[in-house]
Protein backbone atom coordinates (compact mmCIF):
# COMPACT_ATOMS: atom_id res chain seq x y z
CA UNK A 1 0.00 0.00 0.00
CA UNK A 2 1.34 3.45 -0.83
CA UNK A 3 2.04 6.30 1.47
CA UNK A 4 -0.64 8.42 -0.62
CA UNK A 5 -3.06 5.14 0.33
CA UNK A 6 -2.37 4.68 3.38
CA UNK A 7 -2.91 8.66 4.18
CA UNK A 8 -6.66 8.27 2.41
CA UNK A 9 -7.35 5.35 4.26
CA UNK A 10 -6.42 6.96 7.94
CA UNK A 11 -9.10 9.72 6.29
CA UNK A 12 -11.61 7.70 6.15
CA UNK A 13 -11.17 5.84 9.27
CA UNK A 14 -11.91 8.84 11.34
CA UNK A 15 -15.22 7.35 10.50
CA UNK A 16 -14.69 4.41 12.66
CA UNK A 17 -16.56 4.48 16.18
CA UNK A 18 -16.75 1.24 17.77
CA UNK A 19 -14.07 -0.71 17.65
CA UNK A 20 -14.56 -3.83 14.57
CA UNK A 21 -12.92 -7.33 15.60
CA UNK A 22 -11.24 -8.88 12.49
CA UNK A 23 -11.01 -12.75 12.34
CA UNK A 24 -8.88 -13.86 10.02
CA UNK A 25 -8.73 -17.37 9.06
CA UNK A 26 -5.68 -18.68 7.03
CA UNK A 27 -3.40 -21.33 6.65
CA UNK A 28 -0.33 -21.64 8.71
CA UNK A 29 2.79 -20.47 7.13
CA UNK A 30 5.36 -22.81 6.22
CA UNK A 31 8.75 -22.31 3.92
CA UNK A 32 7.33 -25.77 2.05
CA UNK A 33 5.05 -25.58 -0.82
CA UNK A 34 2.93 -28.37 -0.59
CA UNK A 35 1.09 -29.37 -3.90
CA UNK A 36 -2.62 -28.61 -4.41
CA UNK A 37 -2.43 -27.68 -0.32
CA UNK A 38 -1.79 -24.63 -0.45
CA UNK A 39 -4.18 -21.22 -0.05
CA UNK A 40 -2.17 -19.00 -3.17
CA UNK A 41 -3.66 -15.84 -1.48
CA UNK A 42 -3.67 -16.40 2.17
CA UNK A 43 -0.36 -15.07 3.00
CA UNK A 44 -1.18 -11.89 0.73
CA UNK A 45 -4.40 -11.18 2.30
CA UNK A 46 -2.91 -11.47 5.68
CA UNK A 47 -0.41 -9.13 5.22
CA UNK A 48 -3.03 -7.08 3.45
CA UNK A 49 -4.99 -7.22 6.64
CA UNK A 50 -2.07 -5.96 8.91
CA UNK A 51 -1.45 -3.24 6.81
CA UNK A 52 -5.21 -2.09 7.01
CA UNK A 53 -5.49 -2.49 10.60
CA UNK A 54 -1.93 -0.82 11.43
CA UNK A 55 -3.72 2.45 10.29
CA UNK A 56 -6.23 2.87 13.05
CA UNK A 57 -6.13 1.49 16.76
CA UNK A 58 -9.90 0.87 16.41
CA UNK A 59 -9.26 -2.42 14.20
CA UNK A 60 -8.22 -5.15 16.23
CA UNK A 61 -7.11 -8.53 13.73
CA UNK A 62 -6.88 -11.97 15.36
CA UNK A 63 -5.27 -14.64 12.89
CA UNK A 64 -6.59 -18.01 13.46
CA UNK A 65 -3.76 -20.49 11.27
CA UNK A 66 -6.51 -23.87 10.40
CA UNK A 67 -4.63 -26.87 11.20
CA UNK A 68 -5.33 -29.98 8.92
CA UNK A 69 -8.91 -30.58 10.18
CA UNK A 70 -9.70 -27.37 10.26
CA UNK A 71 -12.12 -27.61 13.12
CA UNK A 72 -11.81 -24.50 14.92
CA UNK A 73 -12.70 -22.76 11.60
CA UNK A 74 -15.96 -25.12 11.00
CA UNK A 75 -16.81 -24.22 14.57
CA UNK A 76 -17.12 -20.86 12.92
CA UNK A 77 -18.95 -21.97 10.07
CA UNK A 78 -15.80 -21.15 8.12
CA UNK A 79 -14.82 -24.30 5.05
CA UNK A 80 -12.71 -22.14 2.91
CA UNK A 81 -9.90 -19.96 3.37
CA UNK A 82 -8.50 -17.20 3.24
CA UNK A 83 -11.66 -15.63 5.19
CA UNK A 84 -12.53 -12.96 7.19
CA UNK A 85 -15.36 -12.26 9.60
CA UNK A 86 -16.15 -8.61 10.72
CA UNK A 87 -17.99 -7.90 13.97
CA UNK A 88 -18.17 -4.68 16.16
CA UNK A 89 -20.50 -3.60 19.19
CA UNK A 90 -24.31 -3.13 17.55
CA UNK A 91 -23.71 -5.29 14.69
CA UNK A 92 -26.57 -8.07 14.13
CA UNK A 93 -25.79 -10.40 12.11
CA UNK A 94 -22.53 -12.04 10.02
CA UNK A 95 -20.56 -10.37 7.62
CA UNK A 96 -17.58 -12.36 6.07
CA UNK A 97 -15.22 -12.12 3.24
CA UNK A 98 -13.91 -14.74 1.17
CA UNK A 99 -10.75 -14.63 -0.57
CA UNK A 100 -8.01 -11.48 -1.02
CA UNK A 101 -9.79 -7.94 -1.30
CA UNK A 102 -7.51 -6.88 -4.59
CA UNK A 103 -9.15 -3.54 -6.48
CA UNK A 104 -12.26 -2.23 -6.22
CA UNK A 105 -13.07 -5.31 -3.98
CA UNK A 106 -10.37 -3.36 -1.50
CA UNK A 107 -12.16 -0.18 -1.17
CA UNK A 108 -15.56 -2.20 -0.60
CA UNK A 109 -13.31 -4.07 2.76
CA UNK A 110 -12.47 -0.33 3.65
CA UNK A 111 -16.20 0.94 3.27
CA UNK A 112 -16.93 -2.34 4.82
CA UNK A 113 -15.32 -2.04 8.13
CA UNK A 114 -16.75 1.56 8.19
CA UNK A 115 -20.59 0.66 7.92
CA UNK A 116 -19.81 -2.26 10.51
CA UNK A 117 -17.76 0.01 13.09
CA UNK A 118 -20.83 2.03 12.82
CA UNK A 119 -23.25 0.06 12.97
CA UNK A 120 -24.80 1.78 10.70
CA UNK A 121 -27.14 -0.60 7.14
CA UNK A 122 -28.64 2.67 6.38
CA UNK A 123 -31.50 0.58 5.13
CA UNK A 124 -35.04 1.95 3.86
CA UNK A 125 -37.77 1.53 6.30
CA UNK A 126 -39.59 -1.17 4.09
CA UNK A 127 -36.28 -3.33 3.91
CA UNK A 128 -35.98 -3.05 8.00
CA UNK A 129 -39.69 -4.45 7.66
CA UNK A 130 -39.15 -7.14 5.86
CA UNK A 131 -35.92 -7.73 8.04
CA UNK A 132 -37.99 -7.42 11.40
CA UNK A 133 -40.26 -10.40 9.94
CA UNK A 134 -37.85 -12.97 9.65
CA UNK A 135 -37.29 -16.06 12.11
CA UNK A 136 -35.08 -18.14 10.16
CA UNK A 137 -31.55 -17.95 8.54
CA UNK A 138 -31.01 -16.00 5.30
CA UNK A 139 -28.03 -16.87 3.84
CA UNK A 140 -26.46 -13.99 1.26
CA UNK A 141 -23.67 -14.69 -0.93
CA UNK A 142 -22.27 -11.85 -3.73
CA UNK A 143 -19.63 -13.21 -5.97
CA UNK A 144 -17.45 -11.15 -6.94
CA UNK A 145 -13.88 -10.58 -9.49
CA UNK A 146 -11.36 -8.34 -8.54
CA UNK A 147 -10.63 -5.59 -11.11
CA UNK B 1 -29.08 -6.75 6.19
CA UNK B 2 -26.26 -8.34 7.88
CA UNK B 3 -25.36 -5.46 10.09
CA UNK B 4 -29.24 -4.91 11.10
CA UNK B 5 -30.54 -8.79 11.41
CA UNK B 6 -29.13 -11.43 13.66
CA UNK B 7 -30.50 -13.69 11.20
CA UNK B 8 -28.58 -13.03 7.97
CA UNK B 9 -24.78 -13.89 7.35
CA UNK B 10 -23.59 -11.79 4.71
CA UNK B 11 -20.62 -12.84 2.59
CA UNK B 12 -18.16 -11.27 -0.08
CA UNK B 13 -16.72 -14.62 -2.08
CA UNK B 14 -14.13 -13.84 -4.75
CA UNK B 15 -15.15 -16.23 -7.26
CA UNK B 16 -12.00 -16.61 -9.33
CA UNK B 17 -10.00 -18.04 -5.50
CA UNK B 18 -13.18 -20.46 -5.21
CA UNK B 19 -13.83 -22.37 -8.61
CA UNK B 20 -15.71 -24.63 -7.14
CA UNK B 21 -18.83 -22.25 -5.96
CA UNK B 22 -18.31 -20.78 -9.14
CA UNK B 23 -19.21 -24.01 -10.88
CA UNK B 24 -22.06 -24.57 -8.07
CA UNK B 25 -24.26 -21.45 -9.15
CA UNK B 26 -23.36 -21.31 -12.34
CA UNK B 27 -21.82 -17.65 -11.81
CA UNK B 28 -21.57 -16.02 -15.44
CA UNK B 29 -21.27 -11.95 -14.60
CA UNK B 30 -20.87 -10.65 -10.99
CA UNK B 31 -21.78 -9.30 -8.73
CA UNK B 32 -23.83 -12.52 -8.85
CA UNK B 33 -25.74 -12.47 -5.29
CA UNK B 34 -27.54 -15.84 -4.27
CA UNK B 35 -29.81 -15.90 -1.57
CA UNK B 36 -30.41 -19.15 0.43
CA UNK B 37 -29.63 -21.33 -2.45
CA UNK B 38 -33.17 -20.34 -4.42
CA UNK B 39 -32.31 -16.85 -5.55
CA UNK B 40 -30.09 -15.49 -8.14
CA UNK B 41 -29.35 -12.38 -9.98
CA UNK B 42 -26.96 -10.38 -11.68
CA UNK B 43 -25.66 -7.03 -11.11
CA UNK B 44 -25.91 -4.26 -8.46
CA UNK B 45 -29.32 -3.67 -8.38
CA UNK B 46 -31.07 -0.84 -6.17
CA UNK B 47 -32.28 -1.68 -2.48
CA UNK B 48 -35.68 -2.31 -3.77
CA UNK B 49 -35.19 -4.81 -6.27
CA UNK B 50 -32.69 -6.53 -3.81
CA UNK B 51 -35.69 -6.43 -1.29
CA UNK B 52 -38.08 -8.12 -3.35
CA UNK B 53 -35.60 -10.86 -4.06
CA UNK B 54 -34.87 -11.23 -0.30
CA UNK B 55 -38.74 -11.71 0.04
CA UNK B 56 -39.11 -14.09 -2.24
CA UNK B 57 -36.06 -16.54 -1.19
CA UNK B 58 -37.30 -16.23 1.82
CA UNK B 59 -41.01 -17.08 0.64
CA UNK B 60 -39.58 -19.83 -0.85
CA UNK B 61 -38.83 -21.91 2.90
Amino acid sequence: MSEENQREIKTIFEQLDHDVHLEFFTERESPIIIPGGNCPTCKDTRLLLQEVVALSDKLHLDVHEVTTTGEAARQQGIDRIPALIMSAEGVQGKIRYFGLPSGYEFSVLIGSLVDVSRADADLADETNEVLSKLDKGVHIQVFVTPT
Amino acid sequence: MAIANLHVVADVVEVSEFPDLANRYGVRGVPQTVINESVQFVGNVPEAVFRQHLERAVSAG
